[in-house]
């Protein structure tokens, strides 16, 4: 593949590990920000933090939309081509079936969920635990594949570096922690450290010059990475085109975490290995 | 290649084994044309077709304990101070079913002589299960189809939720059908096959659990306790149809709305016992061995007339309308097919030989089908999330039909037979150290049922198998054929 040219060869170490570790410090820094003011990483969205969101398809404008609804705690109304999200803060039962009796009679074929607040808080919870059991079923994984410390580090390093950054980027660009972001989330758990055992494998258990090895890894693996770029962009614009938000979300999050996933594969992960390699590690 | 190259791959195993379970899954899936619309076996989630779904908590928790008590007093003061049922699960476990705060459950085993140790919100296994069973009956009853109740339990073996799902239902209904009461009745047969009535539900005032009678015989039945005012209506009613003296004449009969249920004479020492007094406490015998243990249950959620034995809140509900989730059905497939396409470019673009590219395609589309006509197989419910892991699996699927080509592609085109199965078996180690990861990530999802995400977990786990079991390996050999050209 002629467009991009990895050219490792030219940098050191520690010259291809300052960007994505620049990167790394900036978004831990972010995350800590929302931690601080908000209390989670990511703002989490109606799933946990309870509420009411509404799928509508019209063409109504958003003032005629807060018209409808003035007698509700509507928060947020957002759109995706001719799709509009609305979100609702949590109110009483009786309320609540009122909105849904008037939604029903305004909009009938709007898609509606309405989370209870402690409900969306034991999913939170859960979802969390989720999170960090697989990233930590992940690390053990990897530890027993590889069994050398600096290796399988390395490895586990990028993919927490994968997991900061798309948090961070979530953030910036807002979009909130759902179901479907977690399940997105843990995708990128599983599938980010793919080009990451690649890489480690074609460098130590290969006969060959170092730079030549690490050429190669980055010949199989940016086409592995571009694949499933290929299949997420697909998801991403035609969840676009038919206002899918939960598909929208869950494709937008694994491509930020994609792209965060060839940086921390082919800067931090190949830095790591080729100073484990030249200290006289590995064969 | 020749028709016999063609036989000698189409026999290897391998490919044998995918080409068979390519062709189930299309049975499994079985699409076909229904008045003019493509229809399937596969079956979708509330977010893809029609309907609604209700996440219901259940008011009660389970509290560790500690007392210096005799447990039975203890209970029973327990029982009393907190006006409802306190049942022991194991030597350190209560249920409660009634929501109490944590702070004033400390206060009153306290003063009870007993101590909280651990305090979570929810009931029981058994009381879920139960729960479960009632809503269950309820919703067949009314004859609605589709319909799936799940009970989500924690890691500690505690219920808060459970949730009712019904197809082709709106929200409203949905409420309606899991708040509404069944009409529960008794009657006494008289003459001719008439009958009369005698009591109504709300004359019922606790329904015991099953127990055998006598205890430990393995005959089963269920205990009811009758209001003093039921209890004398039915002494009435017994002595003036005649069903004290002649019971086998004149039986007992259950409805449960309209539909009979049970239906006994009195036992003779019951018949007795009613014509000198009113009695409140009943026992309906169902039978012994299995037989009785589930007709008694039955009985026992006819008795209580679709009443829950805890109270229930909305902790979360929602509802899809038809043409959105045709809508949504539309653009899940149409992402589908488009990835593929996107894929396909890709990996065109990257090796530019049409006998690399197909078969490669081809496999990652027959890795989808097997995993749809598994899904269709189980009647699993695919929604948006499942859709979305099928096709990342078809984004990972290829780079793993990258890792295989790649690794035997390495340095010169046409390996030799022993040196393409070492370079096979290094592809397919980093095939199988990346599958176990995804693997484990997906675990931890797969068993704690967090709402909807369960499926896609287990959809997810259920791909990288495929994957590793059957498509790689058949993919390994078909380039193995390819590449010797």
């Amino acid at each position: 593949m002629g467009l991009i040219n990895y050219n490792i060869e030219k940098y050191s170490p520690k010259q291809l590990v300052i960007i994505p570790l620049a990167l790394l410090v900036i978004s831990l820094v972010l995350l800590t920000l929302n931690i601080v003011t908000t209390g989670m990483p990511v703002t989490p969205g109606i799933d946990f933090s309870g509420g009411t969101a509404v799928t509508i398809i019209t063409t109504d404008s958003k003032e005629q939309i807060q018209s409808t609804f003035a007698g509700y705690p509507l928060s947020e109304i957002s759109d995706m081509n001719n799709g509009k999200f609305l979100q609702f803060g949590t109110m009483s039962d009786t309320q609540a079936n009122n909105l849904t009796a008037l939604i029903n009679q305004k909009y009938p074929d709007a898609t509606i969920n309405q989370i209870g607040e402690t409900f969306g808080k034991t999913l939170q919870i859960q979802a969390l635990l989720a999170l960090i059991f697989s990233f930590i079923g992940m690390a053990i994984v990897i530890f027993i594949a590889f069994r050398t410390f600096v290796p399988a580090g390395a490895v586990v390093l990028s993919a927490f570096a994968d997991m900061a950054m798309t948090a961070a980027v979530m953030n910036i660009v807002g979009i909130p922690l759902t179901l479907g972001t977690v399940a997105a989330l843990l995708m990128l758990i599983g599938y980010s450290v793919d080009s990451d055992i690649l890489l480690t494998n074609r460098v130590l258990k290969r006969q060959g010059k170092l730079n030549d090895k690490l050429t190669g890894a980055f010949h199989t693996g940016i086409i592995m990475t571009s694949t499933t770029l290929a299949a997420t962009a697909a998801m991403f614009i035609v969840s676009w085109l038919g206002s899918v938000e939960i598909l929208w979300e869950i494709s937008a999050v694994l491509l930020i975490g994609l792209v965060a996933d060839i940086l921390n594969t082919w800067l931090t992960n190949a830095a790591i290995l080729k100073w484990y390699v030249q200290k006289g590690g590995g064969k | 290649m020749n028709s016999k190259e063609l036989k000698h791959l189409l026999l290897d195993w391998r490919i044998a084994t995918l080409i068979i379970l390519v062709i189930l899954s299309i049975v499994a899936i079985y699409p076909h044309f229904e008045n003019g619309d493509l229809v399937s076996n596969l079956q979708y989630g509330l977010d893809l077709q029609q309907g609604s779904w209700i996440q219901l908590e259940m008011k009660g928790e389970v509290v560790g304990y500690t007392t210096s008590q005799q447990l039975e007093p203890f209970l029973t003061n327990l029982s009393q101070q907190l006006g409802t049922q306190v049942t022991p699960i194991d030597a350190t476990h209560l249920e409660i079913l009634k929501a109490v705060p944590q702070d004033q459950l400390e206060a009153i085993f306290e003063a009870n002589g007993g101590n909280i140790t651990s305090y979570s919100p929810g009931v029981s296994k058994n009381t879920a299960d139960d729960v479960k069973l009632i809503l269950e009956n309820k919703i067949n009853s009314l004859g609605t189809k589709d319909a799936k109740v799940n009970t989500l339990i924690g890691f500690n073996n505690v219920a808060r939720y459970i949730r009712v799902e019904l197809a082709g239902v709106d929200m409203k209904q949905a409420q309606d059908i899991v708040g509404k009461q069944g009409k529960f009745e008794i009657r006494i047969v008289t003459t001719n096959n008439q009958s009369e009535h005698v009591l109504f539900g709300n004359d019922i005032t606790s329904v015991q659990t099953p127990s055998q009678e006598p205890p430990g015989s393995d005959k089963w039945g269920v205990s009811f306790t009758l209001s003093p005012a039921g209890a004398q209506a039915f002494r009435n009613a017994a002595i003036s149809y005649g069903a004290t003296t002649d019971p086998s004449n004149h039986y007992l009969m259950m409805l449960l709305d309209n539909k009979t249920v049970y239906s006994a004479p009195l036992s003779t020492d019951l018949a007795n016992q009613v014509q000198t007094q009113p009695i409140t406490q009943l026992y309906a015998s169902t039978g012994s061995g299995t037989y009785g243990t589930q007709q008694a249950t039955d009985l026992e959620i006819h008795l209580r007339a679709g009443a829950l034995p805890v109270d229930v809140g909305i902790a979360a509900t929602g509802g899809q309308s038809a043409p959105m989730g045709e809508r949504y059905k539309a653009m899940a497939l149409l992402a589908g097919i488009f990835a593929l396409i996107t894929v396909g470019l890709v990996i065109y673009y990257r090796y530019r030989e049409p006998s690399i590219v197909l078969p490669m395609v081809c496999v990652n589309a027959s890795e989808v089908l097997i995993l749809l006509g598994f899904i269709a197989l189980i009647r699993f419910q695919m929604d948006l999330p499942t859709i979305a892991g099928l096709i990342a699996v078809m984004g990972t699927g290829i780079d793993q039909l990258v890792v295989i080509t790649d690794e035997i592609l390495h340095e010169g085109k046409v390996p030799s037979p022993n040196l393409y199965l070492k370079r096979l078996a290094r592809a397919l180690g980093i095939i199988v150290t990346a599958a176990a990861t995804v693997l484990i990530a997906m675990f931890p999802l797969a068993v704690m049922d967090l709402s909807t995400l369960k499926g896609f977990a287990i959809i997810t786990i259920l791909g990288v198998l495929v994957g590793v079991i059957v498509t790689r390996p058949a993919y390994g050999k078909i380039i193995m054929e390819i590449l010797s050209k």
